[in-house]
């Protein structure tokens, strides 16, 4: 019966990462500009240099349509969606809560404040980089002033810790509207379009800004699995068997927050994936976290380039932001989980 | 001081505040290795507290817990992990774990925080599931097992973690009968090994049949302290519990035993009632005149009679001759004292021979006697008419009152009832006398 279990875990990896390679080769061979399958391995031959592909006849604007354009943005999508999956699944972890999401704690929030601000300053034009940094910036300022609100003597409540998110969040939205008013429409604008998250024009500047804290934080939480399993078990319990509650789950928030605000500083802010990946894996593969974690990833990728393509698709030329598409999806499912749980209450 | 050195846990002058209330105070004890220990005590008392201080989840206001010469507010959370072992009551396990997962939970603290767990701690994790009957439940979700499984699940995982100390918080709580004796003898096995363990119990029966030493905890303090005979008397538990009860040894099980019942007839009635009965004849009456608060004395019942017995438990005076003899010349002198000191003597529904005639023959001292008859004199007289017609003499006394067993019951129960009739109407009384002295 393991084995059977066991057998089962594994294909189901295997099934997600070949769905994932097709999505991405799915989305890279169509758009707007036709470009022959033929030609798009060659353009992806070409550039990383590999033997035979070099006499291919290409023109520019494939290899920029490829290369520059629909690469980039995949791969920002994968980042983005493997960052959200994982974050979402160890925070919900960590609240003991399988309705809890990044935008919990004030990642979101922050990350918002820190972009209007960039925006209203007016440095956004200077460079590309001013914008994520300062929505960075801005998240790890509302986690930490989020936990430290909730420390007391050594320990973090989590209700304590849920609510303070939640106040933290109202504050914040409340001064990003207050910039809000102040600001003309054009940057009105630029703003509305960051705060409903896509992947359009994400360029490789985006990929290399978001490569290193993801697959880090990804890396590392992963690690901590075998932790956040016995965290999971609850706090007295995780107590009983010598885990330090409080410095793990510091380390945890930590880490999910810094992984999840860069994430939403190269895409803006995408809803529902931390919320719907982790929670589906879960009743797929069971709550033990060493798998967990890393099947949140492969599935984030999956679901945000998923939703990507579909919104490129669906009417074009037009294009339906990722954002939205998340939340189009993400949304019946979530109030169908809410409707089942609440059934769940009752009987 | 020897004892001293040789304890395993020292807890010196331990004071709890939880908030603003101080639930424990001025707490001290010291427990040997190999001591098993229930701690008992009403609900509130701060059994769980107590616990939860020993394995260092609640800060102390004074004084000092140590553990192996070690105090256990400077150990570290690990250390503290493989000293003991703790299973809290009412656990919550969302998220779908399986048995198994849980149960692999109580090797963390031996794993470095790189590692996985080994073969080994799998062995061991399956082994102890054996032991404690859940097996079979290894793939399953805890969520989805019954209250008394996911209890056996949760003491497995205590046990893999392979503590000298276990402290258990109420393992028996939603456990079939069965398994809440397997648990106090697994702990009693484990003890006997060299463990020491503590368990917070509910039931002071099972708790007094297993554990080597009971700690009474009520009013903030440790109210007794010592064997399980020595803590569990009937003073300590009206003085924690609020019960009214006798303690006594079973006959048929050897352990101790507890007897409750309803303390309303607490109103002490001063009145002494003698009982004539003996040969399994009379428990039940002496039950019945004891819950209601009667003083009571005895005679002459055989040794080893179940009446004996009863009698006993209650800590009745009673006095008892040999079985099969007649009783002799003194005893009945005794037995006559007796009925004459007291208000009223029932005589039971007694089968007569030789050797219990005299009971029947001191009947006649009785200032007032209530004769229960449930059978017929003549079905048990086997002195040939000799004891039939005793009883026909006393049933033509004027003091003597006839009445089924059931009759007799109902009686004392009308003659209570009337009392505190009569106890409520006189604090009326009061009350109403100390509203017309305000008016006035």
């Amino acid at each position: 019966m393991i084995a059977e279990v066991r057998h089962r875990k594994i294909s189901l990896f295997i099934i997600m990462g070949l769905l994932l390679a097709g999505v991405i080769l799915m989305s890279l061979a169509w758009g707007q500009v036709q470009v022959p399958v033929a030609a798009m391995f060659g353009v992806l031959g070409n550039q990383v240099g590999l033997p035979g592909f070099q006499n291919m006849a290409l023109t520019p604007e494939q290899t920029a349509v490829i290369w520059h354009i629909r690469l980039p943005r995949i791969l920002v999508g994968v980042l983005v969606g493997a960052a959200l999956g994982v974050s979402g699944a160890v925070l919900q972890g960590v609240f003991g809560n399988s309705l809890a999401d990044p935008g919990i704690i004030g990642v979101s929030s922050g990350a918002a404040l820190g972009a209007v601000t960039a925006i209203a300053l007016g440095v956004t034009a200077n460079s590309i980089y001013y914008m994520p940094f300062f929505a960075l910036a801005g998240s790890v300022l509302a986690v930490a002033i989020t936990v430290s609100l909730t420390m007391r003597a050594g320990k973090i409540p989590v209700m304590t810790l849920l609510l303070a998110g939640v106040a933290v969040s109202m504050l914040l939205g409340a001064i990003t509207s207050g910039i809000l008013t102040f600001m003309n429409e054009y940057r009105l604008r630029e703003f509305l379009f960051w705060m409903v998250g896509g992947l359009d024009y994400r360029r490789w500047e985006h990929v290399y800004l978001a490569v290193g804290p993801v697959l880090c934080g990804i890396l590392v939480l992963c690690f901590l699995a075998r932790h956040l399993n016995v965290l999971v078990l609850g706090e007295q319990e995780a107590r009983a068997v010598g885990v330090p509650v409080a410095a793990l789950r510091l380390i945890l928030l930590f880490i999910a927050a810094v992984t999840t605000a860069t994430a939403v500083c190269v895409s803006g802010t995408i809803g529902f994936v931390g919320l719907i990946v982790p929670h589906m894996m879960r009743m797929l593969l069971g709550p033990e976290h060493r798998i967990l974690l890393p099947a949140c990833a492969l599935a984030g990728a999956l679901f945000l380039v998923g939703c990507d393509t579909l919104g490129r698709l669906i009417i074009p030329p037009a294009e339906i932001r990722v954002g939205i598409m998340t939340a189009l999806l993400g949304t019946p499912y979530f109030l169908f989980l809410l409707r089942r749980s609440h059934q769940g209450g009752e009987s | 001081m020897m004892a001293n050195e040789q304890a395993f846990v020292i807890a010196e002058d331990l004071s709890v505040r939880l908030g603003h209330k101080i639930i424990l105070e001025n707490i001290n004890f010291t427990i040997q290795p190999g001591e098993f220990i229930g701690i008992i005590g009403p609900n509130g008392a701060g059994k769980t507290t107590l616990l939860r201080s020993l394995r260092g989840l609640c800060p102390f206001l004074t004084g000092s817990v140590k553990v192996n010469h070690q105090p256990v507010t400077s150990m570290t959370d690990k250390q503290l992990a493989r000293m003991m072992a703790y299973m809290q009551q009412d656990v919550n396990i969302s998220f779908g774990f399986t048995a198994l997962e849980v149960v692999l939970a109580g090797r963390y603290p031996y794993l470095e925080w790189w590692q996985n767990e080994r073969e080994e701690d799998r062995q061991l994790a399956r082994k102890y599931m054996e032991f404690t009957g859940v097996t079979a439940l290894a793939d399953k979700s805890v969520q989805r097992v019954s209250g008394g499984e996911r209890q056996r699940i949760l003491l497995a995982k205590v046990l893999a973690q392979e503590t000298p100390l276990i402290l258990l918080d109420e393992p028996t709580a939603n456990l079939d009968l069965v398994y809440q004796e397997e648990i106090f003898r697994y702990c009693q096995a484990v003890c006997h090994q060299g463990k020491t363990a503590l368990i917070v119990a509910h039931d002071i029966k099972l708790a007094a049949k297993f554990c080597s030493r009971l700690i009474l905890v009520a009013g903030k303090q440790i109210m007794a302290d010592g064997k399980p005979e020595e803590v569990i008397t009937v003073p300590n538990l009206k003085k924690s519990y609020g019960l009214q009860a006798a303690v006594f040894t079973n006959p048929v099980t050897g352990h101790l035993d507890i007897h409750t019942y309803d303390s309303s007839a607490e109103i002490d009635t001063s009145q002494i009632v003698h009982v004539l009965g003996g040969g399994d004849s009379s428990g039940a009456v002496i039950r019945m005149l004891y819950e209601k608060a009667y003083r009571l004395s005895g005679g002459v019942f055989q040794h080893g009679d179940s009446d004996t017995i009863v009698a006993r438990a209650f800590a009745v005076d009673v006095l008892t001759g040999p079985a099969f003899c007649p009783i002799d010349e003194a005893l009945g002198q005794q037995n006559r004292t007796k009925i004459a000191a007291a208000d009223w003597t029932v005589l039971g529904n007694l089968c007569y021979g030789e050797q219990n005639l005299d009971n029947l023959k001191a009947a006649f001292e009785a200032r007032r006697l209530i004769i229960l008859e449930d059978s017929p004199i003549g079905e048990r007289d086997f002195t040939g008419g000799e004891a039939a017609n005793l009883y026909s003499q006393l049933l033509a006394k004027p003091e003597v009152t006839v009445m089924t067993t059931p009759e007799f019951a109902a009686w004392l129960n009308r003659l209570s009832r009337e009392k505190e009739r009569l106890v409520d109407e006189e604090k009326q009384d009061q009350n109403a006398g100390t509203e017309s002295y305000r008016t006035m």
